[in-house]
């Protein structure tokens, strides 16, 4: 008994009560850990063993929190972020959409670390056998047995006093158990090894799959989502009735930041006021789209005098007449939206920010053929 | 054992204020005012004893043995259905005031046209009065049978409430449902929900669970209940805890649907209660009723702490009226009205709440003295 180390000395016990009596003696007798073996848990027996508190709980509120900012992280940034696609007229940084994964995704990481953390972390499981999984009294401790290690903690573990201890704290069996040759717990070695073979069986897979795959095409791998039906543009189809894959849009509809502010008659827009400030950038942009769209009948000074007038012998407006030149600027922001007698609507292609600032630039151009004297005064930037 | 303590003065001075302010709603601040009031302490009266007389009939249905010394308390919570059932026939006064289908105009809308058989005033009392019926037979055998047994001794009781329990969960789901779907979906008849049924089963047990909690506390601070431990209080608040969950999942999913499907007779619903001072309630809700009671039981200790439990539990009971509130007040339109009509109505009915349930707590035993499983019970450790 003496020339081999002892990993524990076990006594075993008749009823839980006689076990949870000898619990607190042995504890005060100090002679190693007190470690308890039941064939099914015992009420009060973690507060007498004075186990700590597991940190199991905390480790999974920490990962289901970091589970949910991870989903919401990874959602924000694909949705809002890096690809931005606006679905059924959502902002692209809805929350409400991503509580569902958020929610999923906070069970997953705290299941996953309640069970793999009580596993591999706290339990340090897989091990190759435990000492007390070989004692003689282990077939009676799992049916309707109690009992009572003291585990060695030290090099001057003394097996005897402990086997003494027990037996004067009401053990009726004394067993002790002998240390194991090597420590039952993985080494780095073995968890190398493992992860090694592992890795190795995965790229032998992985090798084998994708050599299946390249050279027998049969073996091809789903591939519905290349040949699902589908309208292309310019192209005939079955699916409507006029045969056409490209269908106009329904009529009235309008695109969205194209709905004008006019509607009615030209008299009756005479009040609206243009929502732009005169700045730079709205005469830049009204001049952008005048010199795009207008010029080429109004001319470039607005005075009815553009190149297609010579071309074709049309007589656009001169918008340099008085006539026009008391229009308010509701009129002409009218005129633009829905054109004017040979002049075509612009609704289609000028968005309403545009239709104001090419109002404003006409502005400009009116007065700059008819400038005051104030108006030459150089303003003092 | 019961003792008799004289009723503290200061709350029946409470309840005859609440009164005067009651009648001073219906004169002073108008008939709507008055019945959505009214509605709302009617729902919430109905589903405190609704709710806790399904914690009675849970464990007879899944024959549990720790809830056992406990059962009393939510036996007592139950009775409030005796007088819910007055406040609820006045109630049906405000059918023809609040709830549009059975106004006349009804008739000529075409959503409400097709409704109109069920939302009618008088299929509207049938409905109220056979929920009543039902709940009175469930409580006679339920919370009567348990008294008796207080002098009889008798096991069979425990065989017939466990084959009553049953057959109870299915009137209860009846009656919530019935309760859900006309007193406080009926507001706003066009809008519809599935879960609507559900979401009020989570308010109402939870209020249930928390009124519960709250008396057992109190109880304690008595010295009554000798023998019922930390393990039971355990109990109660892991089920509050899972329930707050619950009740948020529940409230989600519908939110969450609507605001998806963006159809304009559901999602409506939602766009008042997220416009204006509204929106803050709603947030307000969502914090009230699940972000804080959450993290506040989330760990093992909070859940058996007493003072941490009835902390929750008063959060809790107060979250649930905030989410009546919450359902019935945007009926009236307009911003959130909370003033002197809304503070009687509270004073009056949680005063004659507290008389009631004071009353009861002192009536009888405080345990199921002749339930056989009451030792098991007592020895329940976690």
């Amino acid at each position: 008994m003496s020339d081999k180390k002892a990993y524990a000395v076990l006594g075993l016990f008749e009823t839980p009560d006689a076990l949870m009596h000898a619990i607190p003696k042995l504890r005060a007798a100090k002679l190693g850990t007190v470690e308890a073996y039941t064939p099914y848990p015992i009420h009060g027996i973690d507060e007498a063993l004075g186990l700590r508190r597991s940190p199991l709980g905390g480790m999974v509120l920490v990962m289901g929190v970091l589970g949910a900012l991870t989903a919401f992280g990874f959602q924000y940034w694909i949705s809002a972020i890096d690809y931005p696609i606006i679905t059924g007229g959502k902002s692209a940084a809805s929350w409400e959409a991503f509580i569902p994964i958020m929610f999923e995704v906070t069970v997953l990481f705290a299941t996953f670390t309640a069970g793999l953390g009580m596993l591999l972390l706290l339990n340090r499981l897989p091990f190759f056998g435990h000492p007390v999984l070989s004692a003689k009294a282990m077939k009676g401790i799992t049916r309707d047995r109690y009992a009572l290690a003291l585990e060695a903690e030290s090099e001057a573990f003394d097996s005897a006093a402990a086997a003494q201890a027990l037996e004067a704290a009401g053990a009726v069996d004394i067993e002790v158990l002998p240390a194991p040759d090597r420590s039952p717990f993985l080494t780095s070695d073995y968890i190398l090894r493992t992860l090694g073979g592992i890795f190795v069986a995965c790229l032998v897979a992985g090798l084998g799959i994708f050599s299946l795959i390249k050279w027998f095409p049969l073996l091809a791998p789903m591939k519905y989502m290349q040949d699902q039906p589908r309208l292309n543009a310019q192209k005939a189809s079955t699916f409507f009735k006029d045969g056409h894959g490209m269908q106009p849009p329904v009529p009235g509809t309008v695109a969205r930041g194209y709905l004008p502010t006019a509607t009615g008659t030209q008299d009756a827009s005479a009040n609206l006021v243009n929502p732009l400030p005169r700045t730079k950038d709205v005469f830049a942009q009204g001049r952008k789209v005048y010199t795009n769209r207008c010029e080429v009948c109004h001319g470039a000074l607005a005075n009815g005098a553009g190149s297609l007038t010579a071309a074709y012998g049309a007589k656009p407006a001169n918008l340099q007449a008085q006539q026009f030149r008391d229009y308010p600027d509701g009129k002409i922001y009218w005129a633009v939206v829905n054109g004017k007698n040979a002049m075509p609507a612009h609704a289609a292609y000028l968005t309403e920010p545009q239709r104001w600032a090419v109002v404003h630039y006409v502005r400009a151009l009116q007065r700059a053929q008819n400038a005051t004297d104030e108006d030459l005064k150089v303003v003092a930037p | 054992m019961s003792q008799q303590k004289p009723t503290p003065p200061i709350l029946l001075g409470a309840v005859a204020l609440g009164a005067a302010g009651v009648l001073g709603t219906y004169f002073a601040a108008g008939p709507e005012r008055f019945w959505a009031n009214w509605v709302l302490w009617f729902v919430l009266m109905f589903t405190l004893g609704l709710g806790s007389l399904f914690i009675v009939a849970l464990e007879h249905l899944v024959s549990a043995k720790w809830s056992v010394p406990i059962r009393r308390i939510p036996e007592r919570l139950a009775t409030l259905l005796l007088p819910a059932i007055p406040v609820g026939l006045i109630a049906l006064g405000a059918v023809p005031v609040l709830y549009p289908g059975s106004r006349p105009e009804a008739a000529h809308h075409p959503i409400l046209a097709g409704k109109a058989f069920w939302l009618s005033l008088p299929f509207f009392s049938v409905r109220t009065v056979a929920a009543f019926v039902l709940c009175v037979i469930a409580l006679a055998v339920l919370v009567g049978g348990s008294l008796k047994q207080d002098v009889s001794r008798d096991p069979a009781f425990n065989f017939r409430a466990r084959k009553f329990a049953p057959a109870f969960m299915a009137i209860f789901a009846l009656v919530i449902t019935l309760v859900a779907f006309d007193w406080i979906s009926g507001l706003t008849p066009e809008w519809y929900s599935d879960i609507f049924g559900v979401y009020i089963f989570a308010g109402a047990f939870l209020s249930g669970l928390s009124a519960t909690a709250l008396s057992l506390l109190y109880l304690q601070g008595e010295g009554r209940l000798e023998g019922v431990r930390q393990d039971h209080l355990y109990n109660l608040g892991a089920f509050l805890f899972a329930f707050t969950v619950f009740w948020s999942y529940i409230g989600f999913a519908q939110y969450m649907l609507m605001w998806y499907a963006n159809m304009p007779d559901e999602v409506i619903y939602y766009k008042v209660r997220l416009t204006g001072a509204w929106r803050a309630i709603t947030f307000a809700l969502a914090g009230l009723h699940f972000i804080l009671p959450f993290f506040a039981l989330v760990t093992r200790d909070a859940k058996r702490d007493p003072k941490r439990l009835r902390r929750v539990a008063l959060l809790m009971l107060g979250a649930h009226v905030l989410d009546i509130y919450w359902l019935i007040f945007p009926a009236l339109g307009g911003s959130p009205r909370f003033s002197w009509p809304e503070l009687s109505f509270a004073l009056f009915f949680l005063g004659g709440i507290l008389l009631w349930v004071r009353g009861a707590m002192q009536k009888g035993e405080d345990m199921p003295v002749g339930d056989p499983f009451l030792r098991e019970g007592l020895e329940f450790r976690l």
